[in-house]
């Protein structure tokens, strides 16, 4: 084993993002959720007035439409009561749009993106860096070299004020308007943070980006916004990871992604999901995609109590490509409802589906997903697959797929398959040598293969380990 | 919640067709009881997608189809030996016991405002009754559909170690004009290792409008298979059910549609493994030609205590046409990890390759596909064990491939 595994080792700890530290802020909003707080949230970020226009519009939507409630199997979210989550927290940092240099920012936020690893991965394998911290983005970097090529990777705060018609065009319109649903609306009325990534005509920026987010405060919610834009011919890697250590007090997350794939361009977004298990985890995210355009959603949920995400991908232009690789891991008071949406809407299209679900210790994974093709994507083809183990009785997998065909020249195909972890694999390694635990975690490791080589290398590690983690001491 | 029928629908007009079939009190009561439940039912859950309900069953018009004491039908009954194929009125004095303790047991007589609905006027039906270690093949139940509205019950009920095959066709006469409205509520009971194959032929006229509840209990090693053939009909929604409440008993739901012009199938099918051993398998295969519509929802459940469960299901959906469409839903609700459980669900056309294999061997091309179709229901055909039932589906679809 190399040095940098060992270290990995030894550093992977729940420790490494249970810590806490102590709950420092510049400006902290009530709990609860009106128009004087989304007013406020505005002004303390000096909006302009259309921005504030349409988080208050957001917020009449909001509070017209129901909580969903009527989903088979879906998380209990009767315990999410909106006024009791602090919506806005800006921590205490001088620089608002995030600091250049890890040095800049106060002790304690530094050392914990060290402690997440973050500084070193982006000396090593990254593009460019963005940090959030509560509600704003503590720290945002990029390559020189990318900026001259007129990539942009900013602050979404700080891209209203720079970007406004960027911003204007692609902000919760026609990707994700805040009628989507009630979290949507919610996060239209009071998302802060996040970042912004524009990538110019013929750029291919070869090292992925990363943001990640970090909740600290208890009985926070978290809601950034992430806004991608891929001109013609482009290519970039976005990645994100969220941790937050544990509280007794629920928090609430809700961001929004959005993602603009124009003719030929492509685009992967990654995320390696690990927040604390008193978290809903409830975001939107779609992306849509123009001609020969690619789109490619790489997630991996670990943490949360509950999560509610369907990743979807509109492939409005000709020849256009998605993929879909999700793997859904959940343990012992554990909800994960994921799954993916694709609409084909034009001919040529394809998608793949590929979903990985691991419950154990009573914990609950449901595939929830939609695949459609509209009249007139002729030749369109999808595949769809999805597979689960379950560890133990106490745990429960649900599959809910729904296929909606309109159109005869296409070739659709789905399938899962259940079951349990194979007495005969166990037997098999353990005959080698490998103890129960290790065989346990050698088969899971094989099983959620397909995801974690999609992966650069350090994140796959950090699934990998995350998965360890999570077998730890809870085998038979 | 619906009220469009209760307005012209009486305690009265109920009271006499039970007294027509000279029934019991128990059996008046239950039908009273389901009549007032009407009120406070809803409509039966179709298939959703999200966001989305496909078939709308609060359009139709209740009020001018059902015509709760025009009732006419001809039914012709074959009879197996040892087994007594019974008409309400003959069941219910030759086996009154029997009936009293089976009726509404596997199917609540209240489930939905339609299943209600049915239990209040149903006039026609059968009883099937196969005494213990009876082996009894192909029995028939043809019914015609004569008048406006027929609602129709079959109860079956397999004593232990017996077996039965049996099929169930329906169609329209010719003398009916306008709408008709079919309702129909299959029970099946199937005792400790009993084996029951219930087949249906649809073949209504495509004016009609037609409902159908069919749900079995399966015992200790008991069987009970479904086969259903949809073919005629405008809008048709069906619920096939099983639960396999003993140890080791198994469940098939083969499904074969072929659906044209504006046809509208919603087809829904459900096994619950509640006990230990158990295994079942869904296969549906449907063709779609014109501006025809499926949609096709299969749930595979697994109890907490269903260990050692084998559960499969597989749906293939082929369009001929391009207005067709289909919508499937294949659900896996898992909550035993002792389980092996697997579905799959494509749609597609008519393969290029094997329709070029077929031409460049001087088949011609609209022979070539309607050879494809045909072999695209070998599988579920072969399923098949009564032979009339396995001919007469075949014939159908061939018919509609040459029209």
């Amino acid at each position: 084993m190399s040095s940098d595994q060992d270290q990995l080792k030894e550093t992977d700890t729940e420790a490494r993002f249970e810590f806490k530290k102590e709950e420092k802020s510049a400006f902290e909003t009530d709990k609860g959720l009106t128009e004087e707080t989304v007013r406020l949230i505005s002004e303390d970020k000096d909006e302009p007035e259309w921005m504030l226009e349409r988080r208050l519009r957001a917020l009449a939507q909001f509070q017209e439409m129901p909580m969903p409630t009527d989903w088979p199997g879906q998380p209990d979210l009767s315990e999410v009561d909106l006024n009791e989550i602090v919506p806005y927290i800006r921590p205490d940092i001088e620089t608002r749009g995030g600091a250049e240099n890890w040095e800049d920012l106060p002790e304690e936020i530094q050392d914990t993106f060290d402690k997440l690893g973050i500084p070193e991965a982006e000396k090593n394998a990254l593009s460019g860096v963005g940090a959030q911290y509560e509600s704003e983005i503590v720290y945002q970097n990029m390559q020189e070299r990318w900026e001259e090529k007129g990539v942009i990777f900013m602050d979404m705060d700080k891209a209203v004020q720079e970007h406004p018609d960027l911003v204007k065009e692609h902000f919760m319109t026609k990707c994700v308007p805040p009628s989507d649903n009630k979290f949507a609306a919610l996060h239209g009325a009071i998302w802060s943070g996040g970042s912004f990534v524009y990538v110019p005509e013929d750029t291919t920026v070869d090292m992925p980006v990363q943001a990640y987010f970090r909740m600290n405060s208890e009985g926070m919610g978290q809601f950034e916004h992430t806004l991608i834009v891929a001109e013609e011919n482009s290519e970039v890697h976005y990645i994100e990871g969220c941790s937050a250590p544990k509280y007794s007090a629920f928090n609430l997350h809700s961001g929004c992604v959005e993602v603009f794939v124009r003719d030929n361009a492509h685009v992967q977004y990654s995320t390696v999901q690990n927040w604390s298990k008193n978290t809903y985890n409830l975001n939107t995210k779609r992306a849509i995609v123009e001609e020969e355009g690619t789109m490619e959603w790489v997630s991996g949920s670990m943490g949360s109590k509950a999560t509610m995400l369907y990743p979807a991908t509109i492939l409005k232009g000709p020849g256009a490509t998605d993929n879909h690789i999700t793997i859904a891991f959940a343990g012992e008071g554990q909800n994960i409802d994921t799954g993916a949406k694709v609409y084909h809407n034009a001919p040529d299209t394809k998608s793949t589906i590929e979903s990985k679900s691991i419950s154990k210790d009573g914990g609950r994974t449901n595939y929830r997903g939609l695949v459609h093709i509209s009249d007139g994507a002729e030749n369109s083809s999808t595949s769809v697959e999805c597979d689960a183990l379950m560890f133990d009785n106490e745990s429960t997998s649900d599959t809910m797929p729904y296929m909606e065909i309109q159109e005869n020249k296409v070739d659709v195909a789905h399938e899962a398959t259940v079951g349990k972890i194979g007495d005969e694999d166990v037997f098999y390694l353990q005959s080698r040598g490998l103890d129960d635990d290790d065989a346990k975690q050698m088969i899971v490791a094989g099983f959620i293969e397909p995801i974690t080589e999609e992966l650069p290398i350090e994140y796959a590690v950090e699934l990998n380990r995350l998965i360890e983690l999570e077998m730890e001491g809870s085998l038979g | 919640m619906s009220t469009q029928l209760t307005a012209n629908l009486t305690e009265e007009q109920v009271r006499q067709i039970s007294e027509e079939l000279d029934e019991p009190d128990w059996l008046l009561e239950t039908r009273l009881d389901a009549l007032a439940a009407l009120e406070d039912l809803d409509m039966p859950k179709v298939i959703r997608t999200p966001g989305r309900d496909w078939t709308n069953l609060d359009a139709l018009d209740y009020e001018t189809l059902v015509d709760p004491l025009e009732w006419e039908q001809e039914k012709d009954r074959v009879d197996a030996e040892g087994v007594d194929v019974l008409s309400w009125a003959d069941a219910l004095e030759e086996h009154g016991d029997l009936v009293e303790e089976h009726f509404g047991s596997v199917v609540d007589p209240q489930r939905d405002y339609l299943t209600a609905l049915s239990t209040a006027l149903f006039a026609a039906g059968t009883v099937v009754y196969v005494p213990e270690g009876v082996a009894a093949e192909d029995v028939k139940i043809r019914t015609t559909m004569n008048s406006r509205s027929l609602f129709n019950y079959t109860l079956v009920v397999a004593e232990e170690s017996s077996s039965v095959t049996i099929l169930e066709r329906q169609r329209t006469g010719t003398n009916v004009d306008g709408e008709q409205y079919y309702s129909g509520v299959v029970e099946a009971v199937a005792g400790e290792n009993a084996h029951v194959q219930y087949g249906t032929l649809q073949n209504l006229a495509e004016d009609s409008y037609n409902f159908q509840v069919k749900r079995g209990h399966a015992d200790t090693y008991a069987s009970i298979d479904w086969i259903e053939g949809n073919i005629g009909s405008r809008l048709t929604k069906t619920n096939v059910e099983t639960r396999l409440l003993g140890d080791s008993s198994e469940s098939k739901i083969v499904g074969a549609f072929f659906g044209h012009e504006d046809q509208h199938f919603d087809l829904a099918s459900r096994v619950w493994h509640e006990a230990e051993h158990t295994t079942a398998d869904l296969v549906t295969r449907g063709v779609l030609d014109d501006a025809a519509r499926s949609v096709y929802e299969g749930v595979q459940d697994v109890g907490r205590e269903a260990w050692d469960t084998n559960s499969y299901q597989r749906e293939n959906t082929l369009m001929l046409s391009e207005d067709s469409e289909a919508d499937a839903s294949p659900k896996l609700i898992i909550n035993n990890h002792d389980t092996e459980a697997s579905h799959s669900a494509t749609v597609g056309q008519v393969d290029e390759e094997d329709l070029f294999y077929m031409t460049s061997r001087g088949v011609h091309p609209e022979l070539a596909r309607n050879m494809l179709v045909e072999g695209f229901f070998v599988p579920v055909l072969e399923e098949v064990a009564v032979d009339e039932l396995r001919e007469d589906l075949d014939d159908l679809i061939v018919e509609r491939l040459v029209e």
